[in-house]
């Protein structure tokens, strides 16, 4: 093998394989922890009274009643108050669109062209953007963020662990895939047809699309006719040199990479819906949705989530026709099998999701559906959790997974309930008693100097 | 002197004792939360036309009654920051009368409001009853003013016209923040030294403007002059926009220089000068759930502010942080007194003491004489996830329908339908 060849066999192996820009995530330092005779809603559809959650070596080990420990156990009391899971959030531009938000650190929208698969949010993200341990306070311990909504195609989200770090990568949640955000209607029409450029038009917006996805189809199949060759044929031939944009759109043509797509006019969430079903890919999720409910069961035959405000509308015309029950009927769709998720798009909103997700059950209920706490639990833990593929490891108090868990003074569904205690892999991140919270660098002595911009 | 909002006020309860109800309504046996006094009572309202005619522990007699067993009544609710009826989409100009590019300080959005608007019904069965609904700040850093409307959706409009004034230092603006307040100086100056006379004719007014180097300078026009006139000998209440704590304090000497009505909106760190605004008994307007940095004039953002200044006696009333939902000023005063307001002072911000302070007349609290504003809740109002059961503007039980109960009932009812075939 020459060792031309052998340089582009491994820029090719780095082509399938590639995982620069890993994770190298550590949760802080744990303890082994009995949290005694709480209410329990598990993020699984489940609520637990007077029950004990068990926590060692970072994973969750045992929920139950009267769970006998060693003394080498941390026994928190949790009598009269309340337990979740590790609240999550799917919509997030924290870091990306940090606070304050000034010109020098809006790096949301990369708006120079209506197709942009190739930038990835993590490269804008500012890491002292002091928002993470506002939604901290507020249970949040991972979301994802992602480029906003003036592209078609506007690049790749990433999830990450809601604990500040002086890197990137050392914020991404391990293992978690990567995702590409998509964008319906207004947004790319009035960017680019201010422009009196493509796209101008919804059936602008489609052709992008529909365009951008066969040239992906070109470029998976260079790349599949490559991988069939035999090994001897590859040390001939060059490998396809690689192209980051196609690198993304291709990811998602192999199901690697989830599709998060913007849109909230029912017909264009079904005409997107079309167009994965004419490039064979999977959208996870329509983001915003303000009229996912026309189309509940549309969402749920093809096992697509909606990721919904409790009752945004209005600052656009394709956010008109809100109803607050529009989480409720997505969630109730064929019977229960839909998937709803309250998601925040904005730094004050991630920190209440449980008082979101509390408007949008009463609205359900008082639409006629018969919805419990505990499911509606769900919209901010274990279906987020799905939506950004680390279910396996998040979102609910299921024995093995990590020990992602918030202690709430009261029921969570109160607007009185505040967090008292989160953990992050086991380890509290936040404790409301002893005063025990992150600040950015940013917070650090900048109104005055002996002091952090909150002190409590 | 009768002031000319207080004459407009006049006109307006005229106007409400021409609708009498022919029957009472007697609302019995509610948790009165009445604006004003701090402890709960189980009572009984009688509304009577327009007007609450007793309220009372003892029994009471009425046409018509209505079991508020273990439900809590309070007064309207009172959305002091709002576009309800001038803004219908914000992203779409046509749909948009709340700025002009032509008038500074006398711009008024009052003959602009659409009482048919889709706000109205959402926000009225969310419990807002009345708004000050305020214009787009205008170039000037005082200027545009807004009105107080009754949200009873009758096409001859409820409401006093003109009743406040807005203004704004620091946030986006490029120039200098003391350019802002020069401006706003030399306004105030040049406003309280016009005589009356001097707007008896458009000429008059004309050639005062001709005179005033800040007048001629800004193009004010006699509209202008009026408002500006009316700041300073009618004690017109003027809703500054600020943040920033040096921002609050300047703001301050300015009040007590011109003797204004002044509030303050914003007021993000008003913790850090809370004893001055208190000594100086400034009332402010803040959103108690917004506790993020958004500028650098905003970097004491905290979410415990609200109940910091109650402790300070200042008095508080609150926005909401998005458009359209502005009935979130409830989820905003759940969250203050989650963290540390007292329950009855969050109600009093959302209820009486936009009317103390915007003197709204007869509303705001549960009082005999007072104009029948009221609300049934099904639950706690301060609880996001509450919905009034009841809605009363002026003696009148409101049809609680909105275009979103509409939709909802289309997509969970008569679904064997074709959409466009449902009701």
């Amino acid at each position: 093998m020459t060792k031309l060849i052998k340089y582009s066999f491994l820029i090719f192996a780095c082509f399938i394989e590639a995982k620069p820009f890993e994770s190298t995530y550590e949760p802080l330092p744990s303890e082994n922890i009995l949290i005694r005779n709480a209410n329990i809603y598990d993020g699984e559809g489940n609520e637990f009274n007077e029950t004990d959650l068990l926590i060692q070596d970072r994973k969750i080990v045992a929920i139950g009643k009267d769970l006998p420990v060693g003394s080498e156990f941390l026994i928190i009391d949790a009598s009269n108050k309340w337990v979740t899971p590790g609240i999550i959030d799917i919509h997030s531009h924290m870091g990306v669109y940090p606070a304050p938000g000034v010109s020098t650190s809006s790096d949301g929208n990369e708006a120079t062209s209506p197709v942009t698969a190739d930038v990835w949010a993590e490269h804008s993200i500012w890491v002292q953007d002091p928002q993470y341990a506002l939604a901290l306070k507020g249970g949040i311990t991972a979301f994802h963020i992602l480029p906003g909504s003036a592209n078609l195609i506007g690049g790749r989200g990433v999830t990450v662990k809601n604990l500040q770090r002086n890197t990137i990568n050392s914020m991404k949640f391990p293992d978690a895939p990567h995702s590409l955000k998509m964008a319906c209607g207004e947004n790319p029409k009035r960017v680019y047809g201010n422009r009196q450029q493509a796209p101008s038009t919804r059936m602008g917006n489609a052709a992008g699309y529909r365009k951008s996805w066969i040239q992906a189809e070109a470029y998976l199949s260079r790349l599949d006719e490559y991988e069939a060759k035999s090994e001897e044929a590859k040390e001939i031939g060059y490998a396809p040199q690689r192209d980051l944009e196609m690198d993304t759109l291709a990811g998602v043509l192999r199901g690697e990479i989830l599709v998060h797509n913007h849109c909230y006019r029912a017909e264009e969430m079904a005409t997107m819906i079309n167009i994965a079903n004419e490039f064979n890919y999977k959208i996870t999720a329509f983001h915003h949705g303000v009229e996912a409910y026309k189309i509940a069961d549309l969402l749920a035959e093809n096992n697509i989530c909606g990721a919904l405000w409790a009752d945004w509308w209005g600052f656009k015309h394709e956010a008109y026709d809100m109803v607050q029950a529009n989480i409720a009927i997505v969630d109730q769709a064929l019977g229960g099998k839909g998937c709803a998720i309250v998601h925040s798009d904005d730094a004050i909103g991630i920190q209440h999701l449980n008082q979101e997700a509390s408007k949008a059950l009463a609205a359900g209920l008082r639409a006629g559906f018969d919805i419990s706490k505990a499911r509606a639990m769900n919209w901010i833990t274990s279906n987020p959790a799905k939506a950004a593929g680390i279910y396996d490891q998040t979102g609910s108090l299921k024995v093995g997974k990590n020990a992602d868990v918030v202690i709430w003074s009261k029921n969570p569904f109160s607007v009185y309930a505040l967090v008292e205690r989160v953990f992050i892999d086991g380890a509290t991140a936040y404790d409301r008693k002893n005063n025990f919270q992150p600040a950015s660098d940013f917070d650090v002595g900048i109104i005055s100097p002996e002091k952090n911009r909150i002190e409590e | 002197m009768i002031s000319q909002s207080k004459k407009v006020l006049f006109l307006v309860f005229i106007f409400f004792n021409g609708i009498i109800n022919s029957e009472s309504i007697l609302i019995q046996n509610a948790t009165i939360y009445d604006g004003k006094n701090n402890n709960a009572f189980v009572g009984n309202v009688l509304v009577d036309g327009n007007k609450i005619s007793r309220v009372s522990t003892a029994n009471l007699r009425g046409d018509k009654i209505i079991d508020a067993t273990g439900k809590i009544l309070t007064p309207g609710i009172i959305s002091t920051d709002t576009g309800i009826g001038i803004v219908e989409i914000g992203a779409l100009s046509v749909t948009r009368d709340d700025s002009s590019d032509l008038y500074k300080i006398g711009f008024s959005i009052y003959d602009a409001f659409n009482p048919n608007s889709v706000l109205i019904p959402w926000n009225r069965s969310n419990g807002i009853t009345s708004t000050l609904t305020l214009p787009q700040n205008t170039d000037s850093p005082i200027g545009g003013l807004g009105s107080f409307f009754v949200l009873d959706s009758n096409l001859e409009i409820t409401g006093i016209k003109d009743n406040v004034m807005i203004g704004r230092v620091g946030g986006s603006g490029g120039e200098s923040r003391s350019e802002t307040f020069s401006i706003m100086e030399d306004l105030l100056e040049f406003a309280s030294s016009i005589d009356s006379k001097d707007m008896e004719s458009y000429q008059d007014a004309a050639d005062l403007i001709d005179d005033s180097p800040i007048a001629e300078t800004m193009e004010l026009h006699p509209r202008d002059l009026k408002a500006l006139y009316r700041l300073i000998n009618d004690d017109l209440p003027l809703i500054i926009k600020a943040n920033r704590a040096s921002d609050l304090l300047k703001l301050i000497k300015i009040k007590e220089k011109y003797d204004l009505n002044l509030i303050i909106m914003g007021a993000q760190e008003a913790g850090l000068v809370a004893n001055k605004i208190a000594e100086s008994d400034v009332p402010l307007i803040i959103n108690p759930i917004n506790n993020i940095p958004e500028s650098f004039d905003e970097l004491a953002a905290n979410i415990e502010l609200a109940g910091d200044l109650e402790r300070m006696g200042i008095t508080l009333m609150f926005n909401a942080p998005r458009s359209h939902n502005y009935h979130l000023i409830r989820q905003g005063a759940g969250v203050a007194v989650a963290n540390g307001m007292s329950y009855e002072g969050a109600l009093k911000a959302i209820t009486l003491s936009p009317v103390e302070i915007f003197n709204l007349g007869d509303r705001g609290q549960i009082a005999q004489g007072n104009i029948a504003d009221l609300i049934i809740w099904d639950a706690d109002p301060l609880e996001p996830s509450s919905m009034p059961e009841k809605v009363f503007i002026n003696g009148k039980d409101i049809d609680l329908t909105s275009r979103m109960s509409r939709l909802t009932d289309r997509y969970t009812k008569n679904k064997d339908k074709p959409n466009g075939y449902r009701n």
